[in-house]
């Protein structure tokens, strides 16, 4: 807990270096740009993977990977070197949560058309619910880090700035990412023990951003906890690495076994909006001392 | 090369020199205890779904424990090629003959020959009997009782499950309640999804079958990659054979595995005992000395091994006093509909029988016939198929070229039908004798009227869900069977069965039969789970009566 406490400080005073316009705002902002990034380039590399997998039937399917690059240079940029607010990257972000949102009802739709419907079987194996649900939260997320970058900027969505939106929406998705790893590793049958690490902790996580955000009291613990969260994300990557080698032919067989194994790109989502939780945190801490 | 390495494996035996191939790595080796010929407390003849648990729980159980095959001892890693016809090396293809009014054919569809059995090329669906199936005298009115019953039973089929890491859906919907399958469900195929549109549109349940391959990887198995060589031999270890599960467990708990090992004779003394097996190895005859010899080598094998074990004192064969050794063979019927899509269904992909239906195994209502059956969905490889086609169809040249161009738009379900226990229908020995100069078996078969109408229910129910679907010109499969039991079956007393319920002979004490030779009756559902579940039910006892001083 303790690193992780050290962890999440240190993400939240990189931004403190580059203390901009209205400092907490602006902190917040890079930091939830951050955040943005790292979902994003897990939903790139997962769609690119899975919609190539589906021989992109459906040119929709192009999609989600031209909005996740997007995203991904929007908010990279914005988190290394903040250029500020701007309408393109807003329009990119909108559409994101858009595209984010109708895929997700088309998944959806496509998962109740089969035989059985939303049973286990499809809702494991079927076109994913909770990939363009990721997609809609780069596009909330980046958005919110676009809003927060500029005090002054129009009104559009203003409300997307309050530190309880941030934090309420972190949670959402951190809570929506718990769901998802819940079902594909009871889909594993938690064969391996450390498959209970992701449905374990971001719920603490989650529960405890919750409560600060409902307190208006940002709390040590939660620091510490998103920070292990966003390193659960890194090392989890590292576990899905293990699983695709126990596939038939292992590394060497990668081509396969990318797409047959844990999928890569998944935990680092949970980083991801662990930072968006920091980020709120550092909101709420402003607004209590303001 | 592979062919070479087939050709060697052939004659040479791999275990020995204090070890065994180690099935999961390639070029492995497991270190094997072994015995020599000094007397062991068990031998064991075959190492399939009865052998292989029984070696491994007796061994665990600290008995001296040889199993033997006739067959080779793979490593599928490296052994195992994605050819249907190379991988004809797993079939028992020795000489049979067959006759009575429906002759059975023999080999690749029901006859293994390898360390792990028949469970080496089995298509892997693993279920439970319906609990009346035990019963079916008392309960349903047809057949015979077992003498054991289904509580007991659902107790060792949850051990096997686990052990097996079957994986299946998370609600079954028939039968009393069962634990959760360890693994959960694969991927529907194309086929599994017909299967399941047509159910729904009949009205009647449906599920995901529950099947011995793993969705998720375990220990150094793979899981399942969907390329459907299923019963050719899975080259990935995914498939929960006898080979990757039982027997690394036997070897590691002290038992020896003599791989290429042919028993030709059971020997028994004067008081009527039996004291060993005499077998051919490495082009010579040996005989081993045991205090306990366990015949499981299925429903052809072992009252083959029976009756060839015949002596002064028990003319008509070992353990035959009943007269009921060979008798009341039992296959299951396999009959199957076929239609065509207009979509690309590839049903070779994946497992054959992905989504099932146990309706019709535990409905009794609406049958003109005693029995249950299920249905699954089907995917035969390339060669299968045309072999089907040409057999079945009579297609040949053009024609047939033309109907295997439609293979991938081909949907397919296929019946596990219920055989009555019937004496006529029989394993008895011919005259001639095969490449051991052991006399070879003579397989009788004919076909009761309620098989008939049994079929003729079912290949209209399963053409009518396939029509369901939108499938085209439907036909009929009507010649294949699949599975066998029932040649020395377990009962209540020595008139009327062969072995307790325990596996053991009424004739001969320290004779046991555990495969399935001792199924009474075969009930609707595939059999290698209720074989295991008796193994380990047998070894328990074993384990048991062992404690009281009555082996
Ligand atoms: C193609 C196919 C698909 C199947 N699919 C399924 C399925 O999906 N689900 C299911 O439940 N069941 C299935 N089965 C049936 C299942 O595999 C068998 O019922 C089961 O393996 C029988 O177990 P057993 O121990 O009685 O015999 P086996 O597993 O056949 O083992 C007998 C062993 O004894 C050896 N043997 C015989 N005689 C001698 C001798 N004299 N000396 C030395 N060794 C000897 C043989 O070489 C063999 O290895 C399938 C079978 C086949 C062939
Ligand atoms: S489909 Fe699965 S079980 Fe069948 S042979 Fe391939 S890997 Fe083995």
């Amino acid at each position: 807990m303790s690193t992780g406490t050290a962890l999440a400080r240190g993400i939240a005073r990189l931004n403190d270096v580059a203390r901009a316009p209205r400092g907490a705002e602006r902190a917040a902002s890079r930091l939830l740009s951050a955040g943005a990034s790292v979902v994003a380039s897990s939903v790139l590399v997962d769609s690119a993977m899975e919609h190539y997998r589906g021989s992109f039937r459906d040119p929709a399917m192009v999609l989600p990977i031209a909005l996740s690059a997007g995203s991904l240079l929007l908010n990279g940029r914005e988190t290394l070197a903040p250029a500020g607010p701007s309408t393109l990257a807003r329009m990119v972000h909108v559409t994101a949560g858009a595209v984010g949102s109708a895929g997700l009802a088309f998944h959806a739709w496509n998962v109740g058309k089969q035989a059985g419907g939303f049973r286990l079987v499809n809702l494991f194996y079927r076109a994913p619910l909770g990939a363009p649900a990721t997609l809609l939260l780069t596009g909330l997320i980046g958005t919110m880090a676009e809003r927060l970058a500029d005090p002054a900027a129009p009104r559009f969505a203003a409300f997307l700035r309050a530190p309880r939106v941030v934090g309420t929406v972190a949670a959402m998705g951190l809570a929506g990412t718990v769901a998802e790893a819940g079902l594909l590793h009871f889909r594993g049958a938690y064969h391996d023990p450390a498959m209970w690490l992701p449905v374990s902790l971001p719920p603490l996580a989650t529960l405890s951003l919750l409560r600060d955000v409902l307190t208006l009291a940002p709390r040590r613990m939660t620091y510490g906890l998103l920070g292990a969260t966003a390193a659960m994300g890194v090392i989890g990557m590292a576990f899905h690495a293990y699983g695709v080698a126990r596939n038939m032919g292992g590394w060497r067989n990668w081509r396969q076994n990318l797409l047959a194994g844990p999928p890569l790109p998944a935990p680092p989502s949970f980083s991801g909006l662990a930072v968006a939780g920091i980020a709120a945190l550092r909101l709420l801490k402003d607004m209590r001392r303001g | 090369m592979i062919d070479q390495r087939h050709d060697t494996l052939d004659h040479t035996p791999r275990c020995g020199d204090g070890r065994a191939p180690d099935p999961l790595v390639p070029a492995g080796w497991l270190p094997m205890r072994e015995y020599g010929e000094d007397e062991v407390d068990f031998v064991i003849v075959g190492t399939g779904a009865g052998g292989a648990p029984l070696a491994a729980k007796l061994a665990e159980q600290g008995f001296s424990v040889i199993a033997m095959d006739a067959g080779a001892f793979f490593r599928p890693l490296e052994d195992f090629a994605s050819d249907e016809m190379h991988q004809r090396k797993l079939y028992w293809t020795d000489d049979r003959l067959v006759d009575g009014d429906n002759p059975l054919q023999l080999g690749a569809n029901n006859s293994g020959k390898a360390v792990g059995g028949s469970t080496i090329h089995f298509a892997m669906v693993s279920l439970r009997f319906r609990p009346e199936h035990f019963a079916s005298r008392s309960k349903l009115g047809y057949g015979v009782d077992w003498p054991i019953d289904w509580r007991e039973m659902w107790r060792y089929y949850e051990e096997v499950e686990r052990m097996l890491h079957i994986s299946g859906p998370v609600r079954y919907p028939w039968g009393p309640k069962r634990p959760r399958y360890p693994l959960r469900v694969h991927p529907m195929n194309a086929g599994a999804q017909y299967l399941a549109r047509g159910a729904k549109a009949l009205g009647i349940d449906w599920t995901e079958t529950p099947i011995a391959t793993l969705s998720t990887p375990i220990g150094k198995a793979h899981p399942c990659v969907y390329r459907g060589f299923c019963v050719t031999g899975c080259s990935t270890n995914a498939k929960q054979s006898a080979l990757v599960t039982w027997i690394p467990r036997a070897i590691r708990a002290g038992a020896e595995i003599r791989d290429l090992a042919m028993v030709g004779r059971i020997e028994t003394d004067a008081s009527g005992r039996a004291t060993g097996v005499h077998y051919h190895r490495a082009d010579a005859w040996h005989f081993q000395k045991a205090r306990h010899v366990v015949a499981a080598g299925y429903a052809i094998e072992t009252p083959r091994l029976l009756l060839n074990s015949a002596n002064a004192a028990q003319p008509d064969g070992l353990a035959n006093s009943s007269g009921l050794v060979g008798r009341n063979l039992m296959v299951q019927l396999n009959q199957a509909a076929w239609g065509e899509v207009d979509k690309e269904v590839r049903a070779y992909k994946g497992p054959p029988s992905l989504a099932i239906s146990e309706h019709w195994n535990y409905t009794d209502a609406g049958k003109d016939y005693l029995g249950g059956w299920t249905y699954m969905s089907q995917g035969p490889l390339p060669a299968q198929w045309a072999r089907t086609l040409a057999r079945t169809r009579g297609l040949w040249g053009q024609a047939l070229v033309d109907e295997m161009n439609r293979a991938n738009h081909t949907v397919g379900l296929k019946m596990v039908g219920e055989v009555l226990p019937n004496e006529a229908n029989r394993v008895t020995l011919a005259d001639e004798t095969d490449q051991y100069g052991l006399r070879i078996p003579r397989v009788t078969f004919s076909y009761s009227d309620n098989e008939k109408r049994m079929m003729r229910h079912a290949v209209a129910f399963m053409k009518q869900s396939l029509e369901a679907t939108g499938a085209r010109d439907t036909w009929d499969q009507m010649d294949d069977t699949c599975h066998l039991g029932g040649t020395a079956r377990m009962g209540r007393n020595a008139a009327t069965s062969v072995v307790d319920a325990d596996g053991r002979s009424w004739d001969v004490p320290n004779l046991w039969v555990c495969d399935g030779s001792v199924f009474p009756t075969v009930g609707g559902v595939n059999p290698s789970l209720t074989i295991q579940a008796l193994a380990c039910r047998t070894a328990d006892r074993i384990g048991a009566l062992a404690r009281r001083g009555e082996l």
